[in-house]
Parts: structure tokens; C-alpha cells; sequence
């Protein structure tokens, strides 16, 4: 027989996946539906767009975006987002002066009720390492060229506490409505690695 | 042990398990502005206190409230709860003079990782 009628063997983490599972299915302690389900739930239910809901609500409602700063997981449950890993929120604001941006040095937390599950490079070693000992050059690899007079805070979000970076609302969005404003916000931004960028000017 | 089932996937989605442990009152070491020392542990097992903080100078930010210890309960030695503060180092502290000037590192750290500097 040919080769090619061989199925290619599983790569390492995707065999030792299907083992625990096996054996956690074998013992009784999950159940393969529920996986399928808590799958379903992150591919399709949970993700930046509630992140960018809670933005675009605090940026036309001040009374919002106080409670917000004040207690987040309160004021993210108020739009409905909630559970684990969100289990206890802080919102940083973004501002002129000052810029935000979150890692994991130790793993890859981050906050899943609004942002769901992070991306690849979030979980890379030389994003949590560099993040920390050099964030402005990070920033630039990103696209962000911040001024130097700008001050960096960098959250290692490695214990128990989530963070929610609420970027900058950009210029000549005063006109736009809230759910168009969410269509702006990306996860990249609220991670605080990117701006939100201003509406693409419409062409005649 | 309880089994996850489908029908209770999305309600234990939605309500998470906090480690915060808010029911208990115990007083903090430590208060906002005080200085810090992040102690030079080196445990075999689990810790949440990364390296490149241990014997570094910093500043207590906030304090998050009292939160289950993972050095012992990871080990199943007991939830030990206290108090979590965000700390904030500059980055010249844990860089050295190439760090930038206008940059600063805030960590969450149990109070066990922490003494008086």
C-alpha cells in the first residue's frame, strides 16, 4: 500500500489531548458533549465583541465608565458578562498620557467573559517576556509607535485579577452611535497593544 | 465528583470560581505607598511570584483584598487567604539603566511574597 492511504500521526499536544480526554471520559469525570458544548460556547458565544461593548458603552456614558473604573466586574455584569476567568475585572483607562497594556509572564491569563480565549502570540514566550522588559519596542512591532514622553504601565495579570484595557475613543467618532462604535474596538486594543483606529473616511 | 454536563456548561461559564475569599477579615501588612521588597523565594513546587520581580523594589498600588494562596492550595496545604496587592516596580529597577524611563511593571502578589523594604 501506499502512503498516502495512512492517516499522518497526530502531532504531541493534540495525541496527549485525546488521551486525557480518553481517560477522563473512561473514569466518569467528564462528558464529551459538555466539551463540545464549552467548545461551541468560546467559538461562537464568548469574544472581544462583549469587550467592545463594555468600550463603547463607557465611551458615551460617563456614569458607566465611572463604575467601570470604580468596580469592573460589577459594572461588566451589568452588560451580561460574567464567569470564569472574569471572575474579578479591573479596567484600565487608556489616555494621552498614559498607556496600558496586559500580559501573562507566568502562562496566559486573560480575561475570557470579554475577550474570550487569548490569541497565539499572547501565549508566546517572547510576548510575555519582552512585554515586560521592553514594552515600548513591543508596542512598535505592533504598529504603535507611542511617543517617548508617553507614559508605559505594563499589568502582569499573573495572579488572580483580569484587566480590561479601555482604549482612547478616536477622533471623529462624536457622530457615531454606540453600536457603531462597537464595530470599531478590536481585542487588539483591548489588550492594549493597538489603538482603536478612527472610521476609514468614506469615498466619493 | 460531580460530572460537567451539557445542560450545566453555560451556567458554570457564566459564574466562574472566584478565589477571592471576601467573607473573611483579616487585617493588611501593608498600605497604599508603603515600600516593598518582593522576597527571594525559590520554592520547588507552585508559586505565582515570577522571577524576574524576586529581590526587587516597589511600591504598593492597590490592595485587591484577600485571595486563596496557591503556594498551599496547589499543593492541597490549606487556602491560607490574604491580602493581594498590586505592586508597581519601575522598570529601571528590574532592567537596569537600558530600561526605559517613562515605563513601570504592576504585578498582583500575595502578601506572603512581600516584606518591608
Amino acid at each position: 500500500m501506499s502512503a498516502e492511504h495512512h492517516t499522518a500521526p497526530e502531532t504531541g499536544p493534540a495525541l496527549r489531548v485525546k488521551a486525557l480526554e480518553a481517560v477522563l471520559r473512561e473514569k466518569g469525570l467528564v462528558d464529551s458533549r459538555a466539551i463540545d458544548v464549552l467548545v461551541e460556547t468560546y467559538e461562537t458565544k464568548i469574544g472581544p465583541k462583549n469587550g467592545a461593548k463594555v468600550v463603547a458603552r463607557a465611551w458615551v456614558d460617563p456614569a458607566y465608565k465611572a463604575r467601570l473604573l470604580e468596580d469592573a466586574t460589577a459594572a461588566i455584569a451589568e452588560l451580561g458578562f460574567s464567569g470564569v476567568q472574569g471572575e474579578d475585572m479591573v479596567a484600565l483607562e487608556n489616555t494621552p498620557d498614559t498607556h496600558n497594556m496586559v500580559v501573562c509572564t507566568l502562562c496566559s491569563c486573560y480575561p475570557w467573559p470579554t475577550l474570550g480565549l487569548p490569541p497565539v502570540w499572547y501565549k508566546s514566550a517572547p510576548y510575555r517576556a519582552r512585554a515586560v522588559s521592553d514594552p515600548r519596542g513591543v508596542l512598535r512591532e505592533f504598529g504603535l509607535d507611542l511617543p517617548d514622553q508617553v507614559e508605559i504601565r505594563v499589568w502582569d495579570t499573573s495572579a488572580e485579577v483580569r484587566y480590561l484595557v479601555i482604549p482612547e475613543r478616536p477622533s471623529g467618532t462624536e457622530h457615531m452611535s454606540e453600536d457603531e462604535l462597537v464595530a470599531l474596538v478590536t481585542r487588539d486594543a483591548m489588550i492594549g497593544v493597538a489603538k482603536v483606529q478612527p472610521p476609514a473616511r468614506k469615498t466619493r | 465528583m460531580s460530572l460537567l454536563t451539557p445542560d450545566s456548561v453555560p451556567t458554570v461559564v457564566t459564574t466562574g470560581a472566584s478565589t477571592r475569599r471576601a467573607s473573611q477579615a483579616v487585617t493588611p501588612r501593608f498600605k497604599l505607598g508603603d515600600r516593598v521588597v518582593a522576597r527571594n523565594l525559590n520554592p520547588i513546587g507552585h508559586t505565582r511570584l515570577p522571577r524576574y520581580v524576586r529581590g526587587k523594589h516597589g511600591v504598593i498600588h492597590h490592595d485587591h483584598g484577600l485571595f486563596v494562596f496557591p503556594d498551599t492550595s496547589a499543593h492541597g496545604e490549606g487556602d491560607k487567604p490574604q491580602h493581594v496587592y498590586s505592586v508597581r516596580f519601575e522598570s529601571r529597577e528590574l532592567w537596569g539603566a537600558i530600561a526605559d524611563p517613562r515605563a513601570s511593571l504592576y504585578i498582583d502578589l500575595w502578601e506572603d511574597y512581600l516584606e518591608r523594604a
